[in-house]
C-alpha cells in the first residue's frame, strides 16, 4: 500500500525542481540579495560544505562496510582538531623550523599538523574498532543483531570519548592561530586563506579516496568486502583486517576535517555533535552510502545553511540542514545519488 | 586430497552435520547430492572455513584446515565456487576475475591466469568490460567458475554449477567442468541435477540428514534405488 503512495521518480524530480525553484526565489526576494552577499555566501558554503562532506564521506564509508552508521564519528572529528592543535602548539616554539623556512613556516607546520591528525586518527580508529568493536563486527555489520549492537555501541562510544577528551583537553575553547598568510583576493572577494585551505585539502582527500577506492589493490578489496563478506572471504580477502582499514581510513579523513575547520573556528570538546549531524544529514541529501553523493551532499548543506542564515533568518542556523534532509526524504528519500538496489561502493 | 571425518557442524546453535565422511581423490571429480536442506551446502561453507566445525576433522592435502580463517584455505588452494549469483554486480568482469586473484602476489602471474580463464570460457572476454550485473545466467556461473580458477588452486568446489540454467548451458559448463580436471584440479560438484552430476563425476555421495547415506562409482550410483529414494523423497515403507 505505501508503494502506491510513492512518487515516481520523474515526479520527485519536478516536485523537487519546484522546491528549489521557491526557495532560489525566496532568497532572490531578500533585501541583501546582491552580487557581493551571493559571492561570499558561496564560499563560505562551500568551505563548510567540504567539512560536512568529508565527515558525511567517513559516516557514509563505514556504512557501505559494514551497513550501520558510526555515531561516534563526531568525536573522531573532535579528536582530530585536538590531535592537529597538540601538534601545532608543539612545533609552534620551535626556532629551527622558522629559522629553516622563514617564509613557508605557517604552511609547513599547518601541512605536518594535516598529516598528524591524519595518521593519529587513522591509527586510533583502526584500535577503536579492534579493541572495542571487534566482536560486534567479528559477526558482521547491520541486517543483523550485531548490526544494532554497533549502532548503540557508536552512541556510548561517543559518551565516552567527549569524557576522555574533557578529562585531557578541559572543556575551554581554544584557540587555532595558525599562520596561514594574508587573506587571498578571489574575484575581488577577500578570503581567509583557511577557506582556500579547506576547499583544497578536502576536494584533495576526496579524490584521493577516490583514487584510492578505484585504481589500486586495496581499494578493489575494500569495495569487494562492502559488497559481501562471504563472497570476498571466498576469494582470499582477510575481512576482518579490512573491515579495520575502512574504520581507519574513514576516521582519518574525519581527523583531516577537524583540522581543517580548527583555525576558522576554535577546537572545544563538544564540536563533534552538530557536525555529526550536519554530516548525516548531507550523506542523506547525497544519497546514503555513496561516496560522490557525499560531498555533493555536503556542499548542498553547506550552500543551503549558509544561504538561509544569510538571505532567510540567521538565527536559525543549526535548523536548515535538518530541514534539507526532511524535505529530500520527503520527497526524494534515496537523496541524489542514493539507488535502492544494494549495489554500493 | 580432500578428507573430511565425522563433521558435525551448522548454523548458530541448529545441528545441520551428524558425522560425514567422505573422500576426494586428487585429479578426481567427485559429485556430493542431495535434497533441499540435506547439509550439501554446509558441509562447503565449513571446508572453506566460512562456518565453524564443532567436531571432526577437514583434511586437504595432508593437513588439517578446520576452522582456519577463510583467506588462509584459500592461500592453500582449496577454493569454492559460489553459485552465479554471487559475483560483485557493481564491479566490470575483469574487476571481478582480478578480485579471485586477490591473493597472487605477482601481477606477471594475474595477467597469466586472467588469459588462461579467458581461454576456457572465451565468452567472458567478449564482455571483459560490462558491469557483472548486466551478464546472463550462464555467463555469471561462468564468471564464478572462472573466478575460482584466477588463485590458482589446487582443488576446487562447486556449490550448484547448474541451478537454473538452461540445459544447453549446463552442459557447455560441465564440459569446461571436466577440462578443468584434465588440466589437473581435483572438482568436488555438489549437485541436485543427478543426472548430469552423476555423468560427470567419477565417483558420487548421497547425503540425507547430514550424514553420507550412499555412496559409490558414479555408474553404479545412477542405477540404485536409494539415490531415487534420496531425491523423490521417502520410501513407500516410511512415508
Amino acid at each position: 500500500m505505501f508503494n502506491k503512495l510513492r512518487i515516481g521518480k520523474k515526479g520527485e524530480n519536478i516536485i523537487f525542481g519546484t522546491f528549489v525553484l521557491l526557495y532560489i526565489g525566496w532568497c532572490v526576494n531578500s533585501p541583501d540579495m546582491n552580487i557581493e552577499s551571493l559571492k561570499s555566501v558561496l564560499t563560505i558554503g562551500l568551505s563548510v560544505g567540504i567539512i560536512y562532506g568529508l565527515v558525511a564521506l567517513g559516516i557514509s564509508l563505514i556504512y557501505t562496510g559494514l551497513d550501520v552508521v558510526n555515531f561516534s564519528h563526531g568525536e573522531f572529528f573532535m579528536i582530530g582538531a585536538f590531535a592537529g592543535l597538540t601538534m601545532f602548539n608543539l612545533l609552534g616554539n620551535q626556532d629551527w623550523i622558522f629559522n629553516l623556512f622563514p617564509d613557508a613556516y605557517g604552511w609547513i607546520i599547518y601541512v605536518v599538523c594535516l598529516f598528524t591528525a591524519f595518521v593519529s586518527m587513522g591509527l586510533f580508529g583502526v584500535f577503536i574498532e579492534r579493541v572495542f568493536l571487534r566482536p560486534l563486527t567479528k559477526k558482521g555489520g547491520g541486517y543483523t543483531v550485531a548490526g544494532m549492537g554497533i549502532i548503540i555501541c557508536g552512541f556510548g562510544l561517543s559518551v565516552v570519548l567527549i569524557n576522555v577528551a574533557y578529562l585531557i583537553w578541559n572543556p575551554v575553547a581554544k584557540p587555532f592561530p595558525a599562520e596561514l598568510g594574508l587573506p587571498m583576493e578571489i574575484g575581488g572577494l577577500f578570503l581567509p586563506i583557511t577557506y582556500i585551505w579547506m576547499i583544497v585539502v578536502g576536494l584533495s582527500v576526496a579524490a584521493g579516496l577516490w583514487f584510492f577506492l578505484n585504481k589500486t589493490k586495496m581499494g578493489l578489496g575494500i569495495r569487494a568486502v562492502a559488497y559481501s563478506k562471504d563472497v570476498s572471504n571466498l576469494v582470499g580477502i582477510n575481512v576482518p583486517l579490512y573491515i579495520s582499514i575502512i574504520f581507519g581510513i574513514a576516521c582519518a579523513i574525519a581527523g583531516i576535517g577537524g583540522t581543517l575547520v580548527g583555525p576558522t573556528y576554535q577546537v572545544v570538546v563538544f564540536m563533534g555533535y552538530i557536525i555529526l549531524m550536519k554530516a548525516f544529514a548531507a550523506a542523506v541529501v547525497g544519497g546514503f552510502g555513496n561516496l560522490p553523493g557525499a560531498i555533493v551532499g555536503g556542499f548542498t548543506v553547506g550552500i543551503f545553511e549558509t544561504a538561509s542564515s544569510f538571505y532567510i533568518s540567521g538565527s536559525h542556523k543549526d535548523l536548515y540542514a535538518f530541514l534539507l534532509m526532511i524535505v529530500v526524504l520527503m520527497i526524494k528519500p534515496t537523496g541524489f545519488f542514493g539507488v535502492q538496489v544494494k549495489m554500493k561502493a | 586430497m580432500l578428507k573430511i571425518n565425522q563433521l558435525i557442524s551448522g548454523y548458530g546453535s541448529v545441528q545441520i552435520l551428524n558425522g560425514a565422511n567422505m573422500k576426494v581423490e586428487k585429479q578426481s571429480i567427485v559429485a556430493l547430492l542431495g535434497g533441499n536442506g540435506t547439509g550439501k551446502s554446509t558441509i562447503l561453507r565449513a571446508a572453506s572455513g566460512l562456518i565453524r566445525s564443532w567436531k571432526g576433522t577437514i583434511e586437504f592435502d595432508g593437513e588439517q584446515i578446520q576452522n582456519l580463517p577463510a583467506h588462509e584455505i584459500v592461500g592453500r588452494g582449496l577454493v569454492q565456487v559460489t553459485q552465479g549469483k554471487d559475483v560483485f554486480p557493481a564491479m566490470s568482469v575483469t574487476e571481478n576475475l582480478k578480485l579471485g586473484g586477490f591473493i597472487l602476489k605477482s601481477k606477471q602471474q594475474l595477467s597469466d591466469n586472467l588469459e588462461k580463464v579467458y581461454n576456457y570460457f572465451p565468452r567472458l572476454n567478449e564482455r571483459k568490460d560490462q558491469l557483472a550485473a548486466t551478464l546472463s545466467g550462464g555467463e555469471l556461473q561462468m564468471l564464478c567458475i572462472g573466478r575460482g580458477l584466477m588463485s590458482n588452486p589446487k582443488m576446487i568446489m562447486l556449490d550448484e554449477p547448474s541451478a537454473a540454467l538452461a540445459p544447453q548451458i549446463v552442459l557447455d559448463i560441465f564440459k569446461n567442468i571436466n577440462r578443468i580436471r584434465q588440466d589437473g584440479l581435483t572438482v568436488l560438484v555438489v549437485e541436485q541435477n543427478v543426472r548430469m552430476a552423476l555423468l560427470l563425476a567419477d565417483y558420487g555421495y548421497v547425503i540425507k540428514d547430514g550424514v553420507i547415506n550412499v555412496e559409490g562409482d558414479s555408474k553404479k550410483l545412477m542405477y540404485d534405488e536409494s539415490v531415487k529414494e534420496s531425491y523423490l523423497g521417502g520410501t513407500k515403507a516410511n512415508v
